[in-house]
Formats: structure tokens, C-alpha cells, sequence
């Protein structure tokens, strides 16, 4: 450990700028929408540049509000207003709050909601039970839903696929030109994929300074800073954010500034992150000098299927290069490919363990993971535990229980070190 | 379910079959059986396999009971009666199989071959996936000739075609008879799943029987007129046991929603020499099912039409636990149904209820009873 270690617990102003990101975009969103914008509600994966494409089309993204719902501890809430309506506890609990945020207007909700749609736009990458969600909407609300269907990967995605989703991505601006009476410009899209790639490249540089011993970041710090992936995506507030948050990333780490700063073991995490976690989850690890360093949740980010190197834009066709990140997250992938990025990636971190949150809210992530852990532990020799962890529903959590298996994966590693 | 399916396998290994296992839900049979393949759908697997310790060490224990028992089945199942695996993307659950399978089954030292085609889930009147969908079922057909040795012609296929087509309609008079009061759903339900396990001779020769009287009594001939009927909606039919509650509290299903039941047998797509054109009309017509996404808008006027043509009264929804498919529809579809003035009931099948049910009982009893005081 290098003897100039400090720890800073005050806001970063990656931090504040952060939040600042996050709340103009909502009350942008707002604003816009009050004005007359077409406002489309999307999926994760649905390339928003594609909107930016059009002079005043304005987007929210249900599964990030409910992750910020989850965050600022309303989550349970929420759930609870779906559940009265009738829906089970055990579908995903992104849509459970979802669900139960629209059902009253988005009355506890931290940005009061997200404003009414004109169009859903829903994918199937990542899970198809999301279009079952947006169908939900789209019968309540009385608007339609355009679905895009992404072919699972269990090879690198082929060219065929690729084709099929560029000609889908054509059907939804001609969709959108219709109902919205505003033409589409190319020219914009490629401004802000290349915005978005540029961010990406600071991202990527983000997240390397784990690589440092101790790490210059948590996984905890990129999950929160995922945000403006969902908010302000092919902007120019989206590049600033990434580079002042890199810079800054840097500079702790020039200046000793360290997350764990007594570093003994470095974890490393699969799954959504645990929203109503954040804090406890870090800072209880913290105490026994244990930092997640890294997630395939954020490492996937600007990447393909398979590795979690960058992705980069070349600068050519925007259609082409959003087609073909379709299936970088996680779950639009399978286990082989899977394996292999995670595999690369706990090499490169010098990752002691890893820890599997089985999350029953997310079966399309979770379902494999089972082989994964022993692909990582039986045969790459990486100590590993499994703990039970809802991403968003903290009723379906008990700190105990995880604490018990964390321990217990900390003393694992300890072995393996002694023998 | 009474027959036993490994029996059934044997006697076709027997027979010199090839026996192709497919996931569920709705698999292209024709052109397997056109290419001399057996189809068998492993779906209804509850009763084929003891436990589920093998697919346990394998699958979260948050997934269905339709994918732990398929695992089960597949990975136990040492004896060679499967030829190859063919799934298709229906679930999020069911597209993570194929390789925790193939990983199963390279423990145990086996293999077997796997194929895999996408069926697109667009909206037809929002993308033309047709050219897509034609070019994954010409190159189904290539992969299957070169797999299995085995060749494509049109002959065949239409022969096939027309004799799935003769089998569905076999299923809805059988049906039929299920709604008059003259079948009983059970025994009904029964021969529907020795099918999936048959060649289509067989099925045929299923149904006729059964049709024609010679295995399916007529249950309660005597009070049909005084049971409410009852629709069932869900994935799989709920187990005996259920069902007997279903019968013994004054009630008579009357018709199904079910996917391994009428949600299969009520499409008869247009008779075609072209798989590619014959299996667009057939997933683009389908029975509405939550799990061909494009269907979503026109569930709810099936399920009207299911209530007009049999005269039921009451629906009860057979939810499979952790199938989100199934569950996020539920809400709107009872309201909807309650909105007309049908009651519903909600059960939830598990697979610890493979040795329990009677949780159901007293529900089912009070669904009853509230069908009858509102007649
Ligand atoms: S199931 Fe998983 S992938 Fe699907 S919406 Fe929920 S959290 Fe996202
Ligand atoms: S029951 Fe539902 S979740 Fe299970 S395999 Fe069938 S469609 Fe998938």
C-alpha cells in the first residue's frame, strides 16, 4: 500500500455535477414535455440518440427512474401500489415500481414522475418480460408501443441480426416521424453518437483506475455515476460530465486519494447494482479493508458482446455502430460470452473474489449464474459466494445473511492466500 | 398425467425414429416431422422425473417449473432417447437453457446437438420481419439436413402440414366435446399430452378414440346442466388434483387458454409447400399468448371469444409461478373480464405443489360458491 494514502469523504465535484446532470435532464424533461415535446418513454437499450436525431423529441427511461426511486429509498413504496393493483411480488421489481409510480401520478416519486408518453418504445434484449411491462403502460395509458426485437446472443452477434435491428431502428424514426410530425436528421444522430462515444472513452477511463493497488474507485461510485447513461445520453453535458468525473478520478489517485485506502481485498460484482444498498454494502465492506472494484454491470457499458474492451465509433454509419452495441449488456448475451469477458476482466483488476447477487427480480441476469460461479471458482481458482440481493425491492434483502456470506468469501480468500 | 413418457420414447427409439426434443412453446413440428424427425414438446414433465436435484445444482431456484423440469428430464435422461435439442426464443428463462443444458450434459460426458432460431417479435404492422423470418427457417432446414441426415421436400411437408392440420382440428372437436359436458377435461388434458410425445399417426389415432367415446366417458352427464363452467387460462394445465377440486366443487371447465392445450391447436395456418411462408402465417395468426409478444392486443377479445363460444362463466387463471409472462397480464385481464361482470380466480401452481395442492381447496370452493350465488 503507498504510504501517501489520505481517504476524502466530501462530495466530489463529479459528485454535485453529477446530481446537477441528473436533475436539469428531469426537469428538462418536464419542462419540454409541458411545452408540447413528442415524448417518447424508453428501454435501457434503446439507442437515444436516435431522438436527438429530432428538433423536439424528448425521452424517459422507466427502469432508470425506478433505479432512482430504489436509491432514494421510495422503491419499497412503490412496489407496494403495483402489488395493490395486483401484480405479483415476483416480477421484477424495476416494473413493480414503475408500475405503482404511474399508478398515482408519480406522487412519491424523487422527480415526480416521468411525463406522459406519446409513444413506448420497449426492447427485448435484455429481458422480453420488459415488453410485457410496457404493455402494461401502453393499455393504462391508451398509447402505442413500438417493440424492437434483438436477437440473444450466443456467439458474437452476426450480420444478419445486426441487419434486422438497423431496419427496425428505420421503422422507429419513420414511426416517430409520423405520429410527431418532425422530420428526422441524420446529421444530428451522428453528433450525438459521437457525443456518446467520446463519453464512453472517459468512462472506460473511469472505470481503469481500478486497476490501481489500492483502486482508485469502488464499483459503488460507477454505479451511481451510470446515470447520465440513462438521462443525457449523445450530449455534450454527457462528455463534460465523464471527463470532469475522469479528471478528477485521476487526480485522487496522482494525489493518493483512495475509496479503501487499506485495500486488502479486491471483490468483484455480478449483477444490477443494489440500489437501496449503496452505502451500507460499501461502507460495511470497507470496514474489513474490502472494496468491490468491479461489476460486468458498468464494465459492459460501450463495449460488444464478449469483451468489455471499448467499442469505439468509427465515425460511419450511427445506425450501424447502435446495432451493434445492442447486446453489450449483460443479459442480451450468453454464458459463454459471458465467462469470457469476465474471465479477461478479473484477470486484468487482480480480482481475490467475486461475489454473485442471485437477484430474483432479474432472472435474464441471474439464471446462468449458478455455472458462472463455478466457471470462476471450480475452474479459474477464483474464490466466489453467492448472496440474495433484489436490486430494488429491499424487502426481498437481508444485510445479515449477505454480511454472513461476505465474510465468509473474505475468509476464503484468506485461505487460498495462506495455502 | 398418467402416461409415462420415457416409455413412449423408448418405443419410438424402437421404431427407428429420431426423436427431436424441443423447448416449448410452439415449435415449427411440421417441417420436423416433414424432414422424419419426431418432435416431442417437453413441456408436462412434472410426473417424468422424480426431483429436480440435477436442474437444482443448475437453475436458481426462482425459475419455473416448466424449465426445471425440461432440465431434469434432459440432463437424467442418459439413454440416448433424444436425437438433437431445438429451442427457439419464447422466454428469457428458456434462452439461457441451451447452454446451462450443454453444460449439464458435457459433465455428464454427453452432448447433444442444439439448434436455435429466432422468431421475430416485432409487430407486423410496425417492421416487415418476414424476409428476416423466411431466411431463419430456410436455414433451419439446411441445418437439419446436415445434422441429422435427412432431406427436405415439398411433398412431404405438405403431407405434413395436412396431417398437423387434420390433428388440430381433432383437438378442437375434442375440445368441443369438452365444452358439451361430454369429456372430461381431465381425460381431455390427458390425451392433449400424450400427443407431445407422439408421432402424428399416433396423435391421430389418440384423438379419434378418444372422440369417438372409446377412453373418454362421459363424466357428469347427469347435473352438466347445473355446473357453472369455467375457463382455465395459463401455461400448463393445473395438476390432477387441482383439476378434481375444480370438478368436485360444482364446477365443469368448459374450455381452455392454456398454452400447451388451445393456445397450440387453435391456429390452422393456410396449407403451403414454402416453411418459410406456411410458419409466418402460423406465428403471426397464433392464439394470442403472452409469450409471442405481438399478440399482447388481442388477448383479451380471444378470451371474450373463449367465453362466448363456451358459455363459461368464470375464469380461473393457472398462474405458473415465476412465469412474469403470464403474470403481468393478469391484472388487466381480470379487470377486463370483471369490467363485464366475470368473476376470476388466481392460482398459483409451484414445484413444491407437485406433492401438495389442497392449499387450492377452499379457494376453489369459495370461487364456486361465488359463480353460484351470482347465477
Ligand atoms: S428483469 Fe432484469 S433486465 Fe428485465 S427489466 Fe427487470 S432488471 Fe431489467
Ligand atoms: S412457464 Fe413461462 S417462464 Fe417458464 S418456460 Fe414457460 S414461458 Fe418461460
Amino acid at each position: 500500500m503507498p504510504e501517501k494514502v489520505k481517504t476524502e469523504k466530501v462530495k466530489t465535484s463529479a459528485g454535485r455535477h453529477l446530481s446537477k446532470v441528473v436533475g436539469d435532464a428531469y426537469m428538462d424533461l418536464h419542462a419540454k414535455a409541458a411545452q408540447g415535446a413528442f415524448v417518447v418513454w424508453i428501454a435501457i437499450n434503446v439507442p437515444a440518440e436516435l431522438f436527438l436525431g429530432f428538433e423536439n423529441v424528448v425521452y424517459g427511461v422507466p427502469e432508470s427512474h425506478a433505479a432512482l426511486n430504489a436509491a432514494k429509498g421510495v422503491g419499497v413504496l412503490q412496489c407496494e401500489k403495483a402489488e395493490r393493483l395486483g401484480y405479483s411480488m415476483d416480477l421484477c421489481s424495476y416494473a413493480r415500481i414503475d408500475i405503482g409510480s404511474v399508478s398515482d401520478g408519480g406522487k412519491d416519486s424523487p422527480t415526480f414522475g416521468l411525463p406522459k408518453p406519446h409513444l413506448l418504445v420497449s426492447d427485448n434484449n435484455n429481458c422480453s418480460l420488459l415488453v410485457k411491462w410496457f404493455d402494461v403502460h401502453h393499455r393504462r395509458i391508451g398509447v402505442p408501443h413500438f417493440v424492437i426485437d434483438v436477437p440473444f446472443c450466443y456467439e458474437p452477434q452476426k450480420e444478419k441480426d445486426r441487419k434486422y435491428i438497423i431496419q427496425q431502428f428505420k421503422d422507429l424514426i419513420r414511426t416517430i416521424e409520423e405520429m410527431s410530425g418532425q422530420k428526422f436528421d441524420m446529421d444530428k444522430a451522428l453528433a450525438a453518437v459521437s457525443n456518446t462515444s467520446e463519453g464512453i472513452r472517459h468512462w472506460k477511463r473511469f472505470l481503469s483506475f481500478a486497476e490501481h493497488q489500492p483502486s482508485g474507485i469502488t464499483a459503488f461510485d460507477s454505479f451511481v455515476q451510470m446515470a447520465p447513461f440513462l438521462v443525457a445520453r449523445g450530449t455534450s453535458q454527457f462528455v463534460d460530465h465523464y471527463k470532469l468525473l475522469t479528471d478528477e478520478t485521476e487526480q485522487r489517485v496522482t494525489e493518493g486519494i483512495f475509496p479503501v485506502p487499506d485495500e486488502k481485498y479486491r471483490l468483484f460484482w455480478d449483477n444490477i447494482a443494489p440500489w437501496h444498498q449503496l452505502r451500507n454494502m460499501s461502507g460495511g465492506l470497507a470496514k474489513f479493508g474490502a472494496n468491490i472494484v468491479g461489476a460486468t454491470y458498468t464494465l459492459c457499458i460501450g463495449t460488444v458482446e464478449g469483451s468489455f474492451d471499448l467499442f469505439d465509433y468509427d465515425g460511419g454509419d450511427a445506425l450501424e455502430y447502435c446495432a451493434r452495441t445492442q447486446n453489450c449488456y449483460i443479459c442480451p448475451h450468453g454464458m459463454k460470452l459471458r465467462g469470457k469477458s469476465m474471465q479477461t476482466v478479473v484477470e486484468k483488476l487482480n480480482i481475490d473474489g467475486i461475489v454473485f447477487a442471485s437477484n430474483r427480480s432479474c432472472k435474464p441476469y441471474s439464471v446462468t449464474q449458478l455455472d458462472q460461479q463455478k466457471l470462476m471458482t471450480d475452474q479459474f481458482g477464483v474464490p466466489s459466494v453467492m448472496i440474495d440481493v433484489d436490486h430494488a425491492d429491499a424487502r426481498k434483502y437481508s444485510e445479515e445473511s449477505t454480511f454472513t456470506r461476505l465474510e465468509a468469501l473474505l475468509e476464503q480468500i484468506e485461505a487460498k492466500r495462506a495455502a | 398425467m398418467k402416461i409415462d413418457i420415457t416409455k413412449k420414447l423408448e418405443q419410438l427409439k424402437k421404431d427407428g425414429r429420431k426423436i427431436l426434443g424441443c423447448f416449448p412453446l410452439y415449435p415449427p413440428l411440421e417441417l420436423f416431422y416433414a424432414m422424419d424427425l419426431v418432435p416431442v414438446v417437453l413441456w408436462g414433465l412434472r410426473g417424468s422425473v422424480p426431483d429436480t436435484a440435477e436442474s437444482d445444482r443448475l437453475l436458481q431456484n426462482y425459475t419455473c417449473s416448466v424449465a426445471r423440469h425440461l432440465t431434469e428430464f434432459v440432463l437424467s435422461e442418459d439413454s440416448g432417447l433424444l436425437d438433437g435439442l431445438f429451442m427457439y426464443n419464447a422466454c428469457d428463462t428458456l434462452r439461457n437453457l441451451p447452454e446451462i443444458i450443454e453444460k449439464g450434459l458435457e459433465k455428464n460426458g454427453r452432448s447433444l446437438p442444439l439448434i436455435k432460431v429466432h422468431i421475430p417479435m416485432v409487430l407486423p404492422a410496425q417492421t416487415d420481419a418476414s424476409a428476416y423470418f423466411k431466411n431463419e427457417i430456410h436455414h433451419l432446414v439446411k441445418e437439419l439436413e446436415e445434422r441429422f441426415d435427412v432431406s427436405f421436400s415439398k411433398d412431404k411437408f405438405v403431407e405434413a402440414v395436412k396431417k398437423f392440420k387434420h390433428v388440430r382440428n381433432l383437438m378442437v372437436r375434442a375440445e368441443n366435446r369438452v365444452t358439451q359436458g361430454r369429456l372430461s377435461f381431465l381425460n381431455f388434458a390427458d390425451a392433449i399430452h400424450e400427443c407431445w410425445f407422439s408421432t402424428v399417426e399416433e396423435q391421430i389415432r389418440i384423438l379419434e378414440s378418444l372422440i369417438e367415446g372409446l377412453s373418454g366417458e362421459v363424466e357428469f352427464s347427469t347435473d352438466n346442466n347445473t355446473r357453472h363452467g369455467v375457463i382455465l387460462s395459463g401455461i400448463l394445465p393445473p395438476p390432477t388434483s387441482v383439476i378434481n377440486a375444480i370438478e368436485s366443487s360444482g364446477l365443469r371447465v368448459v374450455g381452455n387458454d392454456i398454452a400447451s392445450l388451445g393456445r397450440s391447436y387453435a391456429c390452422m395456418p393456410e396449407i403451403s409447400e414454402d416453411p418459410g411462408a406456411y410458419f409466418l402465417d402460423f406465428y403471426y395468426q397464433h392464439f394470442p399468448c403472452p409469450t409471442l409478444l405481438y399478440t399482447g392486443d388481442r388477448r383479451t377479445t380471444s378470451l371474450f371469444g373463449l367465453m362466448e363460444k363456451t358459455g363459461a362463466s368464470g375464469v380461473i387463471f393457472v398462474g405458473e409461478k415465476f412465469c412474469e409472462y403470464e403474470y403481468f397480464e393478469f391484472p388487466h385481464l381480470v379487470q377486463q373480464l370483471k369490467d363485464k361482470g366475470i368473476q376470476t380466480l388466481e392460482i398459483e401452481i409451484a414445484i413444491e405443489d407437485d406433492a401438495q395442492t389442497s392449499a387450492h381447496d377452499s379457494r376453489i370452493s369459495a370461487f364456486a360458491e361465488l359463480l353460484k350465488s351470482n347465477a
